[in-house]
């Protein structure tokens, strides 16, 4: 059988009613804005393998290898339905078929892997692991969810993501140039959003924030875990007044990439005394799921505390 | 047919056309019964590349079908005849909000929610938010005259369309109706646009009449033992002096699925009543409340909750937004299709259309649920079968058209918000059997190659069943 670990859904896929809702909140579909990308469409992939209405093929195979497992979908779907499970499931019938994609999930270079094991150590999914006798790290493409926590951890740059779903590094880098480049908008402050837990609140208040008195700009990531050092300098390098990184509250992050932010909060916030910019301007702040209002408040007050410190 | 596909990508641009075979699977299908594969799809971003693509499909007489969120319930967005499907989500830009005009300026693709959200900083709303507005389009909502919950107090959404830019089949843009609340005689041309389906042009602007949003709002929640009792209810409110802003009965069905799948903690009776009310001052609401709260004892409910929590609110407000997905979880085997869906009957006829949707899933094999905005009469209903069956299409067939029989015997309505398109286009040219005419010479005139969502409405099938294949893994 082609799909034998994918036949069992195709009950459950019945029971989709296709609504939609499931699309509202997933960060892919932000980005691409098709149809092919939202959860339902790739429920409709699945569906459409087992129906025989289409044929596996590479396209179909990168497509669902594409997700963050930020499980919007499966909030918001009252169906029960649970995309993302279906999509596990999906590919390791695809990695049985032969197929090689990478989609969101992490690359390691061996060229530059220095093989110290920090990658390995930091992945919650457990998708790394260190093939000894070869000396190499090793990606199970089933497990990784594409939080890019090893990304940022990687000492000598070896872990990589595919450009195209908004979370490499360049573009992390030019989403910030854009704001930092508005010359009147002043205090200058990044906000950088985990949006496994503030993306649906952020969406909520972001219509207030821009309209009223807040000039922040905020950035979606997808884990604060996926935020380096190297990003955050950059951010003050190009001008920023003040960068705040929002996430999950500790423990509810299911990368613990809330963990390693704060962690290199502390380490850059005391790289920036050192440097007389302040480790005031750095700061992070932790949200749940719907606490859009306590978000607005954060980002309000810290956006008023920077106006006061001025420039750098 | 062959598709000049280069030509599309140069008008639209390389990255917005899409002829994949997957791609095409992606737009066969919204959330109806219905599935046919399109040819192409476009995403325009301008009206000007809409009036082209247009132009061309005129001039090659191939099918346009125009999309939003696709989540339309009885196949508005499925291309029957194959063709280009529009999707014009990419124009979603709110172009305009005049406070002083109390009015906004919208493209199609502009979610409903994310509208309300846009107005909220002025005070203002747009109420006639379907319950898939977290993702359904002012497009869609406009094209299908939507309503959602609160259309017993400010109306369909017919009511607040101004104006309108409106592409037609030949490629040529109009502007009709004005940015004024009054518009005296001469065809209302931006109102015939409203609800046609996608038949008569693309909607590429609308402007829409807004409303202040209210200071205070309370709800009740109404149990009852009997579900005539629940129906008497409603009807007795929509006659009374009252006009709640909302007025919603769920049955024991509906129950059941929303307490498994969401928690709700509804009690397990026959029915519930949900109503809200609305307005400036406190003291009118509460006045408002007490006497529809009187009206639910006369019908024998029992433990009326009332209460102004807006948390608590929303959570009701959620859930029953939830619904219709919730329904595809209250018997194992058995998943929820979008038929019969949403009729409307009069106000009087609640209590009696509700009791006879139960009993005729019940003679016909299938589960059938009494639900909706019953206070502007929209009974909804699914049907719950086990849709991998043949005999059970025949069921629901049989079901189908025994409900709208007795909704055309009362003086209702096939559709009260949903729309027509293919799954309820044999029952309401029943209905309209004598205005059909009128409505083909209209169709006729204003797209005369049949280009626009073809076989829709007047024009589709006669067998809903077999109008297209079906989306679920059935032979029929």
């Amino acid at each position: 059988m082609e799909f034998s670990k994918l036949n069992k859904w195709l009950n459950e896929l019945n029971i989709c009613i296709r609504c939609g809702y499931c699309y509202e909140h997933c960060p892919l579909y932000k980005i691409s804005n098709w149809e092919i990308d939202t959860p339902r469409g790739k429920l409709l992939l699945t569906y459409g393998l087992l129906t025989g209405r289409i044929k596996p093929s590479s396209y179909v195979a990168e497509k669902l290898f594409q997700c963050f497992y930020c499980k919007n979908c499966s909030k918001s779907c009252s169906a029960q339905v649970s995309p993302t499970d279906i999509f596990t499931d999906a590919r390791t019938d695809f990695l049985g078929l032969g197929f090689q994609v990478q989609g969101t999930t992490v690359k390691n270079d061996e060229k530059r892997c220095i093989t110290c094991g920090r990658c390995v150590s930091v992945c919650k999914a457990k998708a790394l692991s260190m093939d000894i006798s070869n000396m190499r790290v090793l990606v199970d493409r089933i497990k990784c969810k594409g939080c890019g926590v090893c990304v940022a951890e990687c000492p000598v740059g070896a872990m990589s993501q595919k450009q195209g779903f908004g979370v490499s590094r360049p573009e992390l880098s030019a989403k910030i140039v854009g704001p930092l480049a508005e010359v009147r908008q002043t205090p200058k402050v990044i906000i950088l959003c985990c949006d496994w837990s503030i993306y649906p609140g952020l969406r909520l208040s972001r219509t207030e924030l821009t309209e009223t008195e807040s000039p922040a700009s905020i950035i979606v990531t997808v884990c604060g875990g996926r935020i380096d050092p190297g990003l955050i300098l950059d951010t003050f390098c190009r001008g920023a007044w003040g960068v705040m990184i929002a996430c999950c509250p500790l423990g509810e992050c299911e990368h613990d990439g809330n963990y390693r932010a704060k962690d290199r909060v502390t380490l850059v916030g005391k790289l920036l005394d050192v440097l007389g910019i302040g480790s005031q301007r750095l700061r992070i702040e932790h949200f749940a799921t719907g606490e859009d209002q306590k978000l607005k408040k954060a980002v309000a007050g810290f956006v008023s505390e920077i106006k006061s410190l001025g420039s750098i | 047919m062959k598709i000049n596909i280069k030509l599309l990508k140069q008008i639209v641009g390389e990255e917005n056309v899409r002829d994949n075979i997957a791609d095409l699977y992606m737009y066969s299908s919204d959330s109806s019964v219905h599935e046919a594969n399109p040819w192409v799809v476009v995403k325009p971003e301008r009206v000007e590349e809409v009036q082209e693509i247009i132009r061309y499909a005129n001039d090659r007489l191939i099918p346009v079908v125009a999309r939003g969120a696709g989540s339309g319930a009885c196949g508005h967005s499925v291309p029957i005849d194959g063709g280009i499907v529009m999707d014009l989500r990419r124009m979603n830009r709110i172009l305009a909000i005049r406070p002083r005009d109390v009015l906004c300026k919208v493209e199609p693709g502009v979610v409903c929610d994310d509208l309300n959200r846009a107005l909220q900083p002025y005070g203002l709303w747009f109420p006639s938010t379907p319950e898939s507005g977290r993702v359904a389009t002012i497009g869609g909502a406009i094209a299908n005259n939507g309503s959602g919950v609160r259309a017993i107090k400010y109306g369909t959404v017919r009511d607040y369309v101004l104006g309108m830019k409106v592409v037609l089949a030949n490629g040529e843009l109009v502007t009709l109706g004005a940015d004024t609340r009054a518009q005296s005689s001469g065809y209302q041309l931006d109102r015939l646009m409203v609800g046609s389906e996608g038949t008569l042009g693309i909607i590429v602007e609308a402007t829409l009449l807004l409303r202040h949003l209210p200071k205070f709002r309370a709800m009740g929640i109404a149990k009852f033992n009997k579900l005539e009792d629940a129906g008497e209810t409603i009807s007795d409110i929509v006659a009374s002096e009252v006009t709640p802003s909302l007025l919603e009965l769920i049955d024991d069905i509906a129950i059941t699925a929303l307490n498994k799948t969401l928690n709700m903690n509804f009690p397990q009776v026959e029915a519930i009543v949900v109503y809200e009310c609305d307005g400036r001052l406190k003291e009118a609401v509460d006045y408002d409340m007490q006497t529809i709260k009187e009206i639910c004892e006369k019908h024998n409910a029992f433990g009326i909750e009332v209460g102004s929590d807006a948390k608590e609110m929303e959570r009701i407000y959620s859930g029953r937004k939830k619904l219709f997905a919730a329904l595809s979880r209250y018997r194992e085997g058995f998943v929820c299709t979008s038929l019969a869906d949403d009729m409307a009957v009069p106000s009087s006829k609640i209590a009696e259309c509700a009791r006879k949707i139960h009993e005729i899933g019940e003679r016909n094999h299938v589960i059938m649920n009494a639900y909706g905005h019953c206070g502007i009469g929209v009974m909804h209903t699914k049907i719950l079968m086990d849709a991998t069956k043949k005999e059970q299409w025949e069921d629901a067939k049989r079901a189908v058209a025994e409900v709208y029989e007795y909704v055309r015997s009362v003086g209702g309505t096939t559709s009260g918000e949903h729309g027509i398109a293919i799954s309820k286009a044999p029952a309401w040219k029943k209905e309209k059997a004598d205005s059909l005419h009128m409505m083909k010479t209209i169709k006729k005139a204003l797209d005369p190659n049949n280009i626009l969502n073809p076989h829709k409405l007047m024009d589709a099938p006669d067998d809903w069943v077999a109008a297209t294949k079906l989306r679920y893994p059935v032979q029929l």
